[in-house]
């Protein structure tokens, strides 16, 4: 990953200086050990600070969409003549370049509002993962070793296994490579286990109603609706969230256990054909709720029923935005 | 409505969530042609089923509804052309959604009714009162403070 590193930093370095493009949004070193946080470069001298590695988390689709709806807003007060575009370089692999097709294809901004500067990605450490392999220790100290991660902490060194803290939606990942890409720091990754991408759903199907909802119940009783997962999807920037709205009320904010169900089935809902797996509400849920397990199997149905996946390929349509005749239709009652 | 015992005199309560220019007027012919249907359909009427946000039904199942009928025009009959045929895709995967996350299948139905077919509504009323009838009050999802 240190000559993509180096490439991301000459490209974004290149791009700002011949003024290709505004704003680089990437990686930077985080502030506590293995960790890394989306940062936006500007000056061309600030693209030595841009990092890639397995730390990296976040789906930064979603700032690029933050930085070019507000831009679009702010352009609104000013005068034709004075009218400027935004142009937005991203460090994007494959899951991020899928929220880019997808906000793309809601037509939320132009192909030629972004220049996208494609990674390959070999996969995420999931933060709970590690939380548990390191039996709640704190990490004082750590760093990558091709396929490990050497950790520090209190109670001594640590070898891990990659594999063993990798994100379940990395180790299953179908897209790792970008879909769509400007230029391409780095080969393409070498295919992830995307054939097994959708046991955990099968494996739930196979539950009886009665263990289903026993699940759905209990995963969803942890949440404790502080929308971090909304904030953080790229498929989520409605200006006014359904979770908001209050006349009329969708959603009730009562202590009911079912209001929160609720909130989730609409939440979940609302990403058919719309969410890529990228992992991100999940690994900012502050109560570990399994948003996955639903959000697959939307993801599966939608794969199913409409042939869709969401973000992989800019010529398709969004699944709920077009129809055929023949769809099929065995869910209709038919006395 | 969650407190009364399937055993004491419970009746079903179903939303019917319909097409103006369809089932609307199918429930409307059924009536003037006296055929009897039950009566625990309680009808919500809107345009088209493509204004059907399915949020509705998911609501409709929260605020205390024993099940839930949506019912629209048949496909290729829609009266602006398509609201049916995106409706369908959004139904299906609905129906999978919520059976998935253990709510029971047969609360949540769909259907396609004309305008003259009066008979055919009092069949699927008939049908789907006594598919809920069978599962007994509704106790997923429902709000109870
Ligand atoms: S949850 Fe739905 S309404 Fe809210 S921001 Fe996301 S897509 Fe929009
Ligand atoms: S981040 Fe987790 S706790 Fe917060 S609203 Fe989402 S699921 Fe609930
Ligand atoms: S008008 Fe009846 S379903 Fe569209």
């Amino acid at each position: 990953m240190e000559n993509v590193e180096k490439k991301i930093r000459e490209e974004a370095k290149k791009l700002l200086a011949d003024k290709k493009v505004d704003v680089v949004v990437g990686y930077e070193r985080g502030t506590l050990p293995l960790t890394a946080t989306p940062v936006f470069i500007t000056e061309p001298d600030d693209a030595d600070r841009l990092v890639y590695d397995a730390t990296c988390v976040q789906n930064l689709a979603k700032y690029v969409h933050d930085i070019l709806s507000a831009h679009k807003e702010a352009q609104k007060k000013v005068k034709p003549e004075d009218k400027k575009k935004k142009v937005v370089g991203v460090v994007a692999r494959g899951c991020t370049s899928r929220s880019l097709v997808i906000q793309l294809q809601e037509r939320q901004y132009g192909r030629d509002d972004l220049v996208v500067l494609g990674v390959p990605c070999n996969g995420y450490i999931d933060g709970k993962k590690m939380g548990i392999a390191l039996a709640g220790e704190e990490i004082l100290d750590g760093s990558l070793t091709g396929e490990g991660v050497a950790v520090k902490t209190s109670a001594g060194e640590k070898k891990i296994a990659l594999n063993d803290v990798l994100a379940d939606n990395c180790l299953t990942c179908r897209f790792n490579n970008p879909v769509i890409s400007d230029l391409m720091a780095g080969d393409n990754a070498p295919a992830k286990a995307f054939d097994r991408e959708y046991e955990k759903v099968d494996a739930f199907e196979q539950l009886s109603t009665e263990e289903r909802w026993a699940y759905f119940t209990k995963e969803m009783g942890k949440c404790i609706r502080c929308y971090a997962c909304r904030n953080a999807c790229p498929s989520c920037y409605c200006k006014v969230c359904f979770v908001e709205q209050s006349m009329p009320q969708f959603v009730g904010l009562s202590a009911d256990h079912t209001d929160t169900q609720l909130f989730q089935l609409l939440r979940t809902f609302h990403m058919v054909g719309r969410c890529v797996d990228c992992g991100s509400c999940i690994s900012v849920c502050p109560m570990g709720v399994d948003l996955r397990n639903f959000l697959k199997k939307l993801d599966k149905d939608a794969l199913e029923l409409f042939e869709n996946r969401a973000g992989a390929k800019m010529e398709d349509v969004p699944p709920l935005s077009t129809y055929k005749e023949n769809d099929k239709e065995d869910f209709i009652y038919n006395p | 409505m969650a407190e009364v015992n399937a055993t004491d005199g419970w009746e079903p309560k179903i939303i019917a969530i319909v097409c103006n220019w369809c089932t609307y007027a199918g429930a409307d012919l059924a009536g003037i042609s006296r055929i009897q249907y039950p009566p625990n359909v309680r009808i919500v009427r809107l345009p088209c089923t493509g204004r059907i946000n399915p949020f509705y039904v998911m609501k409709a199942l929260q605020e205390g509804a024993d099940g839930v009928l949506v019912s629209g025009c048949h496909p290729g009959e829609c009266h602006y052309l398509t609201g049916n045929y995106h409706a369908r895709r959004k139904f299906a995967m609905l129906k999978r959604y919520l059976s998935y996350v253990g709510m029971e299948p047969d609360r949540t139905n769909f259907t396609w009714c004309s305008a003259s077919e009066g008979e055919r509504f009092a069949k699927v009323i008939k049908g789907v009162t006594e598919k809920v009838r069978a599962l007994g009050p509704a106790k997923k999802l429902v709000k109870t403070l």
